[in-house]
């Protein structure tokens, strides 16, 4: 009876999302500020129990690791993002904490640029890879902007055009599937949860 | 001085971690390992910014009475509210806390994205057009790669799925390339702007 | 003409109806539509396949999405998560989102419930939810050491002290990340466990992402991927047609061959429109087919699109036509 119930809350919280598809009304806006509410909310007991006990409280308070209180005060720095005098505080844990792009300078550069690099330059041995290293090549010509795209350069641009439809299509067939599936998962929760839940 | 030392911070750190990177020597693994220690004590205290920022932007809708702002008390109910009720009753499996989730989070976050199938279905019948060569196949290459992905797609013609799948692993991979090392040149010269000093965008305006 | 301009101005709450019908009516009269496997999905299936049995090797999936992509994600996490519980493969569960914690473990029960013996800690260890600002440190971190990265489990226990971790150091043994995203196609493992620990990373994203990263399946980066609510169908029918296979002369399934996946006995013998019958043992569960049942939709909604477009562009072409008639 309870899991009843539930998915009948559950199931109120759909339509009422769905009611904004006729027109905007106060169930769609009462559901949608909750909604902003019940996530925000949802994180501060995880946080504290995944991150403040095993990180900060057990350390200092059971281990007596005291030094801990150095990073627990630039932590709480950033509290200070909003003072108008102390805002500036707040830079310290950010600076800290973007410090590791250092090491993605490096990591990045070969994941996303070299190895990409690497396999654009294999041997053209099929008429597949006559067509990726045409369009590789043809849609990084149009994004260089320092040549005008006339004549003969021109028309490697045109072709490079033609390769981004070609992709862009592809992601919109697939953009499709995908939108399709997140109401197909909410039409089956209506069925199988609540209409079948129900009757059984 | 306010934005020199945190800069200072994020240049010499920069240089520490890229050598980190490369350098897999005992002294930049204790480097590293003493960077965790720092960086997980600091970590929870980033909700607290988040959760200042939504009490705030509420308050002050509350306090202008904006269009709408009576709903701002909702918002901030349902923060605390559910807060409230994670530290009271716990956050384990059979829950409160595990039932707000499962029966008001889950299924208006579910429904709110799935909205987008409706739309796209509008779009698709009032806005997708050949107006031109290049519209036009977009919409080839976009049709058939959507017949190619259903079971359905096979009883039009047998050739479609695999026609689909040469679209997406020949043409569609060249054109992802080509925009991948476009982008991905650009994000590394974006790291080496803040790791020179040069992009400070993050610390934030003002002194 | 009248009538083609009519449809052209037609409300937009009638193309909501139809759409909505060409879904619903599908779901309530399941029929058997085949599943076609892909290559992505394939290589996927046969990484895990490969650690059958294994106590040095172990995979980890990471939960990186909420519930509002749980149409398409969720079911191939059940699918892999069924899949390792069925081949004994070791397996980590974890999340950097505070709304995917509570996915992980109804993943875990979901497919738990039909596997008694196996147990947390010995088979599987759910690290659970760590924050954001541990992403880095956690996904280079298990690079040295997998307990000293992540401390804790979902449970609070200490990760060394777990059997599962006998054998288990770091991503030495952790050969295989899946991250289930609706945001990135496992970039983050890409750039940082495999450019520098050479860790092997597979991607299950949302179809809206799949097209962008096959530049990454080409290059080796990805070594599989599963895309949107048909790459979790593909799973599930792989997991159906071997893993899960039973007969006297397979009782805990059987490998995995690209000729069985085209022969046609095997594929009659996968149907989704017939239910569980736990005194015949014949059947498909709900729960391991819901993306195949969601395809099913999925194919009548795709065919209903392509009516929109057809009718949409049959109506631009003979206003365009009229139009120019009207000029000369």
């Amino acid at each position: 009876m309870f899991e009843i119930i539930s998915n009948l809350i559950a199931a109120f919280f759909t339509l009422a999302i769905f009611s904004f598809l006729y027109k905007d009304n106060p169930f769609y806006r009462f559901s949608e500020q909750l909604l902003v509410g019940v996530s925000a909310g949802y994180a501060i007991p995880l946080v504290w129990q995944n991150a403040f006990i095993p990180f900060v409280y057990e350390p200092i308070f059971i281990q007596h690791k005291w030094y801990l209180f150095v990073p627990v005060a630039f932590g709480l720095m950033l509290t200070l993002r909003f003072s108008k005098n102390l805002s500036w505080l707040a830079r310290y844990p950010i600076a800290i904490s973007i410090g590791m792009t250092g090491a993605g300078v490096v990591l990045s550069m070969n994941a996303g640029v070299l190895v990409q690099m690497r396999s654009a330059m294999q041997p053209i041995d099929s008429l597949n890879m006559l067509i990726i290293f045409v369009g590789t090549v043809t849609v990084m010509l149009y994004f260089y902007f320092s040549k005008a795209h006339t004549g003969l350069y021109g028309k490697f641009t045109k072709i490079g055009i033609w390769f981004m439809m070609i992709g862009f299509g592809a992601s919109f067939g697939n953009t499709v599937m995908a939108r399709l599936s997140l109401l197909i998962g909410r039409i089956q929760f209506l069925i199988n949860d609540v209409i079948m839940g129900f009757i059984k | 001085m306010k934005k020199q030392i945190p800069l200072f911070i994020v240049i010499v750190l920069s240089f520490l971690f890229a050598a980190w990177a490369v350098v897999p020597h005992k002294i930049s693994e204790e480097f590293y390992q003493g960077y965790l220690v720092f960086v997980r004590a600091m970590s929870p205290f980033g909700v607290i910014l988040g959760i200042m920022s939504i009490t705030m932007v509420n308050t002050v809708r509350i306090k202008r009475k904006v269009p709408n702002w009576q709903y701002s008390y909702v918002t901030l109910i349902a923060v605390y509210a559910t807060a409230a009720i994670g530290f009271i009753w716990g956050t384990s499996e059979g829950s409160p806390y595990i039932w707000i989730f499962k029966n008001v989070q889950m299924p208006m976050s579910a429904t709110m994205f799935s909205l987008l199938a409706f739309y796209i279905s509008t779009a698709a019948y009032k806005a997708f057009r050949a107006r031109s060569a290049e519209a036009t196949v977009l919409l080839i290459a976009a049709i058939i790669v959507m017949l190619g992905q259903v079971p359905y797609g096979v009883m039009i013609s047998p050739k479609i799925p695999g026609f689909a799948q040469w679209i997406l692993d020949v043409p569609n991979l060249a054109s992802k390339r080509g925009f991948m090392l476009g982008v991905g040149l650009g994000m590394t010269a974006v790291s080496l702007k803040i790791m020179l000093g040069i992009e400070r965008a993050y610390l934030g305006g003002g002194d | 003409m009248e009538f083609i301009k009519k449809l052209q101005d037609l409300d937009r709450r009638w193309i909501y109806l139809i759409i909505a019908l060409a879904i619903t009516i599908p779901l309530l009269i399941p029929f058997n539509a085949p599943t076609y496997t892909t290559g992505p999905t394939e290589t996927l299936y046969q990484m895990v396949d490969s650690y059958e049995n294994r106590e040095d090797r172990a995979i980890l999936i990471c939960f990186a999405h909420d519930a509002s992509t749980m149409a398409e994600l969720y079911p191939m996490e059940v699918a892999i998560l069924r899949h390792c519980f069925e081949r004994k493969v070791k397996v980590f569960t974890l999340t950097f989102l505070p709304t995917a914690a509570p996915l992980v473990n109804y993943a875990i029960d979901m497919v738990k419930s039909e596997y008694p013996d196996v147990q947390s800690g010995v088979d599987y260890i759910n690290i659970g939810y760590k924050p954001a600002a541990l992403y880095l440190p956690i996904v280079v971190g298990m690079g040295d050491g997998i307990a000293e990265a992540v401390k804790t489990d979902a449970e609070g226990r200490k990760l060394e002290t777990l059997p599962m971790m006998k054998g288990l150091n770091n991503y030495n043994e952790l050969r295989l990340v899946i991250e289930t995203s609706g945001a990135s196609y496992a970039m983050g493992w890409v750039t940082w466990a495999r450019s520098r620990f050479g860790v092997n990373v597979a991607a299950g994203v949302t179809a809206v992402m799949a097209a962008d990263a096959y530049p990454y399946l080409q290059t080796g980066q990805l070594s599989g991927m599963l895309s949107g609510m048909k790459g979790a169908a593909e799973y599930e029918y792989l997991t159906d047609v071997f893993a899960a296979y039973q007969s006297p002369d397979y009782p805990n399934g059987r490998p995995f061959s690209k000729e069985l996946l085209k022969d046609q006995d095997v594929i009659d013998s996968i149907d989704i429109s017939k239910d569980w019958d736990p005194e015949t043992k014949t059947g498909i569960m709900y729960k391991w087919k819901t993306a195949r049942l969601g395809m099913n939709a999925q194919s009548v909604a795709h065919m209903v699109i392509f009516l929109f477009i057809l009718i949409g562009n049959i109506g631009y072409f003979a206003e365009r036509y009229q139009q120019n008639k009207a000029k000369k």
